[in-house]
């Protein structure tokens, strides 16, 4: 009850906060990617599929998550309708 | 052939040697020939919570630099008849030994005895791979907090390249806390560290008493915290086969809660 009234306010407890940021850091560690590092790779990545298809390069976003010692990158980009 | 397990974590003061003592002495307790061994060389303490810093003559590096031997170095605990401790020198350096040295010391130690417990400094530099040479298997000790779990992940990570299979013991949980959502849960941390549960120690002023007179916890009365460590003493040396099943009202709780603490 404490608990809802309490994540209610605050949108997250502070234990499930620190699980998210876990994720994070861990994906970051386990790969030795560092932010920069994956600035780059988005940029990279942006500049390759805007070579096939009209994107909003700033639209491109890169992430890392690792769950149960498995980690995924994860690219996702909207893509511009082709103009007739 | 005993068996040597190494206990680790990355982090300091996350309770390595306090693990190292009672789980030794509950292993004692149940029948087994213990050795503990003090890796921690230059800073040892496992000494100190064990109660026998008055008695010690020579230490692990006496022994593998052959000024005694290693029967010689080790100081028999009075308390039970079959636990025994191998002292780290407090004035060498870390690379006063090397795995090779360890490799075979350990080895030594698994022809007499049915235990060999390691305790592993902090860090994850030459002492810790001193302190894994020659473990058979691990166990990775965690507090329930960001830091120690994040250096947990890179032991882990360490032990799995060299071959060691590791399972997790988390300490000092609060059931309060994580009732309140203010604490990872025990099954958080298994989640987001993927390995195998030994036990989960309850936060327990009774380990602080304890350890200020010396004496291992599971020597004195029955606390939660020396409860939890004899029963994970029970699942290494095989008395209970599962791991899960008689954790029963904390682990009751802990799963329980670890539901209620992830609405989302």
């Amino acid at each position: 009850m404490w608990q809802g009234i309490k994540t209610f306010f605050t949108g997250k407890s502070s234990g499930e906060v620190a699980k998210g940021r876990l994720h994070l850091v861990l994906a970051h560690d386990r790969t030795g990617l560092d932010g920069g590092k994956l600035q780059e790779m988005r940029e990279e990545i942006a500049a390759v599929i805007a070579k096939y298809v009209p994107i909003d390069a700033e639209a491109v976003e890169i992430q890392i998550e690792t769950r149960n010692r498995e980690t995924q990158l994860t690219v996702s980009s909207s893509i511009q309708p082709r103009v007739v | 052939m005993g068996r040597a397990i190494v206990i680790t974590s990355g982090k300091g003061g996350v309770g390595k040697t306090t693990t190292t003592a009672n789980l030794g002495t509950a292993l004692a307790q149940l029948g087994h020939s213990v050795v503990l061994v003090d890796a921690d060389i230059g800073l040892r303490n496992l000494d100190v919570v064990m109660g026998l810093e008055n008695r010690i003559v020579y230490h692990v590096v006496d022994a593998i630099k052959g000024k005694c031997t290693v029967q010689k170095a080790l100081i028999k605990d009075r308390r039970l008849e079959n636990l025994w401790l191998l002292p780290a020198s407090q004035t060498d350096d870390k690379d006063a030994v090397t795995p090779d040295d360890m490799r075979t010391l350990v080895f030594e130690l698994k022809l007499q005895y049915d235990f060999v417990i390691i305790d592993c400094p902090a860090g994850i530099e030459q002492g810790f791979k001193n302190a894994i040479a020659g473990a058979d298997e691990a166990i990775v000790v965690a507090t329930p907090e960001v830091s120690s779990i994040r250096d947990a992940d890179r032991v882990v990570g360490l032990l799995s390249a060299a071959d060691v299979p590791a399972r997790l013991v988390v300490n000092r949980i609060s059931p309060a806390l994580v009732k309140r959502g203010d604490m990872l849960s025990q099954s958080d941390v298994i989640e987001i560290l993927a390995l195998e549960m030994l036990g989960a120690i309850p936060l327990d002023d009774q380990v602080i008493a304890t350890t200020n007179k010396g004496v291992p916890a599971v020597l004195e009365g029955k606390s939660l915290a020396a409860r939890e460590f004899i029963r994970i003493a029970k699942v290494l040396s095989g008395l209970e086969v599962e791991a899960e099943k008689s954790v029963g009202f904390f682990t009751r709780i802990g799963r329980a809660l670890g539901l209620s603490a992830t609405p989302a």
